[in-house]
């Protein structure tokens, strides 16, 4: 086997880290009828390879822990105790001139009156921050948290807001932050994906897969999405009645076929495909092991409040972390049930509640949990919507409040961040951002500059001209850096 | 505003023309004052309107002034006129709705204390300076095909154009394939399936001269081929079958579907092709299938989420027929100049909305719709395309459902008369069994509840009185029995046109000034006419004086077959865009195209007959070094299929294609718990076995077996694909249901076609089936290898084998036979060849 060193650096790895099967005598054949050669092998660039970043970066990855539907900032972050005053009094006319709200012809018109927050209160840690009663569990980690109030958007409709989070646009097309990210910095992990988007909730998720769309950069960079099913990823599982070791057969041929076909044609692509192959076999060993969660000790899985099997946001924390771990750069957890408009099915009784319960335990036990195994310091966990809502409730069949893009909060944590603080100011009604107005392209720039990459260099040119996440605007927020 | 940063501008000369401000100077333009003249005054003095005489739209318009002279003196605020009207200290004050802001004013007064700074075009001494000279606006030359020393190998012009380059750097082409993979290759191209067995044995065994150019007439001339372009087409035309956004509800548009397949079946010129789907329904007296033809700009996304302004979106998709319009045919990307003049082509933002003019008055969505009613109809204008039974049928049972309702309605007044009498009655019992938000509202008194809190109540006290459920369900149950109509979306002109303005900045809510229907300045005009309608431009598309459509036309197809087209932009022939590897060439093309009547088929035909195309795909080492890219073509490129026709390869080589054409979208096997918001509920039977093209659509989530290799998003406009090669295609082809059917399929038919053979003549014959080609003996016996080992296996625990068979078993069949030819089946599917068209 001495032309083995011939070979391009794909097949040396191929040969030594697989199963070499049956096929070795028929290989032997055509290794020995000399057609195999360095010189119709040329070397193949895997575009997945770990990239440089522009700067030593702050984190090696993120956790964006997404709301969607919309949280209020009033039930949840932002204390307002002015509206508890007003509330029930008409709006202030000067507050409504020139402003848009979503559903307004229908519900709205004359009925716009303020609401008094629906939960109550309270300051926690060093820091005081305040925080509902909603979040307990995150108000216990407030000191490890940088809680901005003070982000606007552009959108105030479901799906293209969270476009706009995740691709720089509210419009569809452009790819989002992961798939930047992993044609950034390429994968660190052999055998799963850069980019790994978790959901849960019963409601539907508005954008769906454009969320973590390539949009125009390769599909390589495409957000893969790990399902609530047997297979996390889609065909992850053999098909009925191959066992791994008929898998194990079956690769080997077609390894020794599309050897043999290199050999002829020397087409670089072919080997590519070789590796996709091999990288295929290992994600079939690494995916169920990943999704295992019965590993875990009792106490890892009552800090997140985790069932093993189940389909839940506690489990999807607990997979992010177990992701990081593994190399995965880009982790996604959405949440839905967020809409809370103040139907039967929505609303910010005990809908809020019920949500509440859902995040607030497995989100702070994230933060914990990767600060007690040292992760914290080099990950990046983000927690917040794509929109806030209204100061006004809205009349309905019972409690809500509607769209407000004005100002809307979500906190930051972990490495390169400067915890403990508040960010932001809003007026007392909390219509509007008084000081430190954050924008969606701040964020991305922010979360770019900490994974070591100016946004204004991370480019792909398309249709004539050079695309980057932020478009046109973007500045890093200093304020949250450390 | 930080007015002081700008008193230290350095300022360039100012006088005369072809003068250059500094950058800082421009950009202060850009940000403080360019806004300020378009918001504020654009609106009058624009280059159309003149009010006063004054245009603020150039430099050289504003120094030439109105009526009252010059509007501004360089470096003189305090003399000039502007200055002294936004001041408003004067008799004129300027703008009549309002004084600017301190801001807004000191900005114009530094302005001109600058010396009225505006940038010139951009990127001096590139080609960019006098656009119109670039080389994609140039009318289409007949260039004379060039002469080449080696005269042997040219079959027809293309070639002599390929093998001039080639001379010219000390290239040779490299020789003809294979016939089989010759075979393989133009069936593949042509049609998305593999030629059997046979079809290939009749080819290579035809010793007659012109064999191939018959193999190709006969492919060419299968009702397939329609399928296969008619999906590169659909590509273009951003085809799916729901709506987009969060909604993303289902519509019915395959008709259009049907009508591309038909039109390319027929080879309708593409001069006509285009017509028919910019304006089909503007020709005179236009047939059904003529507006069908319409449905191309009726793929547009559409929004139906809660709360939207339905303008917006409205304004969204207009702005996608432009954007779509100028990528599709000229090469441009005209949606650049939406928010501002486009930065590098000779497109401003005024032509931007001129030419939007042209699709802004389709009898579609709009502000007024924000209503239940408005949703039902959001998919207007339809066309309906039932039989006349159909629609009488539909008539009758339309009526006797208006009687009904109309009934039920009474009877809802009845009811709302006695609701206080029935509230009254509510024992504790009866109130407990509503939801907690029902029984608050009852304790508001009934002339204070709102509208929604009505309907809440009236719903629990509708639901329990007899009589109106039983009128309920009888109107549901005619409803059942009223027919579907066929249908699809189609374009209808609005009886007056919407008026088009400039929408600042891209908003649909910032309105600059009205524009009337055009085309850049920068193309050749439209016929001189009062004004212009979607028909106009339609044609003017395809008229013998655009130099464009013709060449992004001819450059696509030869994107197809090559995998990079003779342009690599594709969608960019703009002055962004590469230049041509072979201009001369791409010339000849478009020109010849033209000469046949813009007959697509002609042209197919002269590109699969050239020497160039039948050139052997395997990479040179000798080559290599001297046009690395192959750009020059001295082989073939090896190009992975697309995502549908990895599919159809599949099918074709089973034996289990179902060959039908058209007709509604279908659902094949899909992995389990993958749709968002909608079901899955797998297509049985026949139509289990479609074409990949027929798989329905799904634009929020879209079948993963088409995204993993690939195929567009269908959100815009998709020239080219990428071909990724990734683990998760590979997953794809190992373990999906569908695929591993296939495989079954394809084992069954290896034994039924071969019953005495031996195991070597089955892999012979199996790998015919799947790759045109016999294996070689090494390939022969790997596979022979595998398969023994599996026979053996299967033999001794015949369980097993009935475990793998996804699919019944005919009667008779040797089952550990067949679950190891599965395996096998398995891998072929699997190799990189079967995937690839060599």
């Amino acid at each position: 086997m001495q032309s083995i060193g011939l070979l391009d650096r794909t097949r040396r790895h191929f040969f030594s880290e697989c199963f070499v099967g049956l096929g070795n005598i028929a290989l032997g054949g055509l290794l020995s009828s000399g057609k195999l050669s360095a010189a119709n092998t040329p070397r193949v660039e895997n575009p997945l390879a770990p990239r440089a970043p522009h700067f030593p970066p702050k984190v090696k990855r993120v956790i964006y822990l997404f709301m969607a539907g919309a949280p209020s900032q009033f039930e949840t972050w932002l204390y307002r105790p002015k509206l508890s005053e007003y509330d029930g009094q008409p709006v202030p006319d000067s507050f409504l001139e020139g402003k848009r709200f979503a559903f307004m012809e229908r519900f709205m018109k004359d009925k716009l009156k303020l609401l008094g927050p629906r939960r109550k209160f309270q300051q926690h840690g060093e820091s005081g921050a305040w925080v509902s009663e909603v979040f307990p569990h995150m108000a216990s980690v407030a000191d490890d948290l940088a809680l901005v109030h003070s982000l606007t958007t552009e959108n105030f409709n479901h799906a293209p807001a969270k476009l706009f989070l995740n691709t720089g646009s509210t419009r569809f097309g452009r790819p989002s932050m992961g798939s930047w990210l992993s044609y950034g910095l390429g994968s660190e992990s052999h055998d799963l994906p850069a980019f790994v988007v978790l959901r849960s909730g019963e409601q539907s998720l508005m954008g769906g897969a454009n969320l973590w769309s390539s949009g125009f950069l390769p599909t390589t960079y495409q957000g893969v999405e790990f399902l609530r099913s047997a297979d996390p990823i889609p065909n992850l599982s053999t098909p009925k009645g191959i066992s791994m070791e008929r898998q194990t057969a079956r690769l080997d041929a077609v390894r020794d076929l599309n050897l043999a076909r290199l050999t002829e044609v020397g087409d670089p692509e072919i080997s590519t495909r070789i590796s996709s192959y091999e990288m295929a076999f290992r994600m079939q060993t690494s995916g169920p092991e990943l999704m295992d969660l019965s590993s875990e000790t009792q106490a890892t899985l009552d800090l997140y409040g985790a069932t093993p099997g189940k389909q839940s946001f506690a489990n999807n924390c607990l997979l992010a972390r177990r992701m990081v771990e593994r190399g995965v750069r880009f982790v996604q957890c959405y949440q839905t049930g967020w809409d809370h408009h103040g139907n039967r099915q929505n609303n910010l009784n005990e809908k809020l509640d019920e949500v509440a319960l859902d995040v607030d335990r497995p989100a702070a036990a994230l933060i914990k949990d990767l600060k007690q195994r040292g992760l914290l310091d080099e990950t990046l966990v983000l927690f917040g919507g794509e929109f806030g809502r209204t100061p006004m409730g809205e009349v309905r069949e019972s409690v809500g409040r509607n769209h407000h893009i004005d100002n809307f909060p979500m906190w930051f944590a972990g490495g390169g961040i400067k915890a403990g603080q508040t960010i932001g100011e809003v007026d007392e009604l909390g219509f509007f951002i008084t000081k430190d107005k954050v924008e969606v392209h701040d964020v991305q720039a922010t979360i770019l500059h900490l994974l070591g990459l100016d946004h204004k260099k991370l480019t792909f040119r398309y249709q004539g001209r050079d695309f980057r996440l932020t478009d046109v605007g973007g500045h890093v927020v200093e304020k949250l850096l450390a | 505003m930080a007015i002081v940063v700008w008193g230290v501008l350095p300022l360039v000369a100012q006088l005369g023309s072809g003068q250059q401000f500094s950058a800082d100077s421009v950009r202060f333009f850009e940000n403080d004052v360019r806004p300020v003249l378009l918001t504020k005054c654009a609106a009058c003095h624009n280059d159309e309107l003149r009010t006063g005489g004054l245009s603020i739209e150039s430099r050289e318009a504003i120094l030439a002034g109105g009526t009252r002279g010059e509007a501004a003196i360089p470096g003189s605020p305090d003399d000039s006129l502007l200055i002294h009207a936004i001041r408003r200290n004067g008799e004129l004050k300027m703008p009549p709705g309002g004084a600017l802001n301190p801001d807004e004013l000191a900005a114009l007064v530094r302005w001109v204390e600058l010396g009225l700074p505006w940038p010139t075009q951009p990127h001096s001494g590139s080609p960019a300076d006098e656009p119109s000279k670039h080389w994609s606006f140039q009318p289409v030359r007949r260039p004379r095909e060039p002469t080449v020393s080696d005269t042997s190998w040219a079959r027809n012009p293309i070639d002599r154009f390929i093998l001039a380059r080639h001379e010219k750097v000390g290239l040779t082409p490299s020789p003809e394939a294979e016939r089989a993979t010759l075979a393989r290759r133009v069936y593949i191209d042509l049609v998305g399936l593999l030629p059997t067995p046979e079809q290939v044995d009749t080819f290579v065994a035809d010793d007659r001269p012109d064999a191939y150019e018959l193999l190709v007439d006969e492919v060419l001339a299968s009702p397939h081929y329609g399928e296969r372009w008619g999906r590169h087409w659909l590509d273009i035309a951003r085809y799916a079958d729901s709506n987009g956004y969060n909604d993303d509800g289902p519509r019915k548009i395959w008709m259009y579907r049907e009508w591309v397949i038909d039109a390319l079946n027929r080879d309708l010129p593409f001069d006509q092709f285009v017509i028919e789907q910019i304006a089909g329904d503007l020709l005179p007296n236009p047939t059904k299938q003529q507006i069908v033809a319409t449905g191309f700009h009726r793929n547009t996304l559409l929004n139906l989420e809660g709360g939207v302004d339905f303008e917006q979106y409205r304004t969204e998709a207009v702005v996608d027929r432009v954007d779509t319009t100028g990528i599709a045919f000229l090469g441009l990307t005209l949606g650049c100049a939406r928010c501002h003049d486009h930065k590098f082509d000779p497109i401003s933002q005024r032509e931007f909305y001129r030419f939007f003019a042209f699709f802004n008055s389709i009898d579609e969505l709009s502000g007024e719709f924000n209503d239940k009613e408005g949703r039902e109809r959001a998919n207007e204008p339809v066309l309906e395309l039932g039989t006349p039974e159909q629609h009488a049928r539909r008539e009758g049972i339309q009526a006797q459902l208006k009687v009904m309702e109309q009934e039920l309605d009474r009877y809802k007044d009845q009811l709302i008369e006695k609701q206080s009498d029935w509230e009254a009655s509510l024992s504790d019992e009866a109130l407990q069994k509503l939801a907690p938000s029902q029984q608050a509202i009852l304790k508001i008194p009934m002339d204070e509840r709102h509208e929604v809190q009505h309907d809440v109540i009236r719903g629990a006290y509708f639901g329990q009185d007899f009589a109106y459920q039983e009128r309920r369900k009888a109107i549901a149950a005619v409803k059942k029995i009223e027919p579907e109509v066929p249908s699809t979306l189609v374009m209808r002109e609005l009886p007056q046109p919407r008026p088009t303005h400039v929408l600042l900045g891209g908003e649909f809510l910032n309105k600059g000034v009205e524009v009337t229907p055009g085309t850049p300045a920068a193309l050749p005009t439209l016929p001189q006419k009062e004004s212009h309608t979607r028909g106009d431009l339609a044609r003017w598309l395809v008229d013998e004086k655009n130099p464009l459509t013709p060449r992004v036309t001819m450059n696509r197809m030869w994107q197809r077959y090559f995998g990079r087209g003779i342009v690599e932009t594709e969608n960019d022939f703009g002055t962004q865009g590469s230049p041509p590897t072979h201009p001369e060439l791409l010339d000849w093309l478009a020109s010849e195209f033209i000469a046949q009547g813009w007959s697509l088929k002609a042209m197919h035909r002269l590109i699969v007959t050239s020497a160039t195309y039948r050139q052997s795909s395997a990479h040179r080492p000798d080559s290599k070094k001297l046009d690395p890219r192959n750009d020059l073509l001295s082989r073939q490129n090896r190009l992975r299929v697309e995502s549908e026709i990895v599919r159809d390869l599949a099918l074709s080589a089973s034996g289990m294609l179902t060959p039908e054409i058209g007709g509604p979208s279908v659902f094949p096997a899909q992995p389990p718990d993958y749709m968002i918001r909608r079901t899955w509920k797998e297509s049985e039977g026949p139509a289990r076995y479609r074409r990949g093209m027929y798989t329905y659509f799904w634009r929020l989530s879209p079948h993963p077996g088409l995204m993993v290799f690939d195929s567009p998003t269908a959100l815009t406009i998709t020239t080219k694909r990428d071909r990724s090669n990734t683990p998760l295609q590979a997953l794809t082809l190992l373990n999906d249901a569908g695929f591993h059917e296939f495989a079954q399929g394809l084992a069954q038919r290896i034994l039924t076609e071969s019953t005495d053979a031996s195991n070597s003549e089955r892999v012979n014959h199996a790998f015919r089936l799947c790759l045109a080609r016999p294996p070689t003996e090494p390939e022969k016996e790997r596979l022979e290898h595998l398969l023994a080992a599996q026979l053996d296996e299967f033999r001794t625990t015949p369980g097993a084998a009935k475990e793998i068979l996804p699919l019944p078993t005919p009667e008779n069949a040797d089952i550990p036979a067949t679950a190891a030819w599965t395996v096998v089946s398995g891998v072929l599917l699997n190799l990189d060849e079967f995937i690839t068209r060599e």
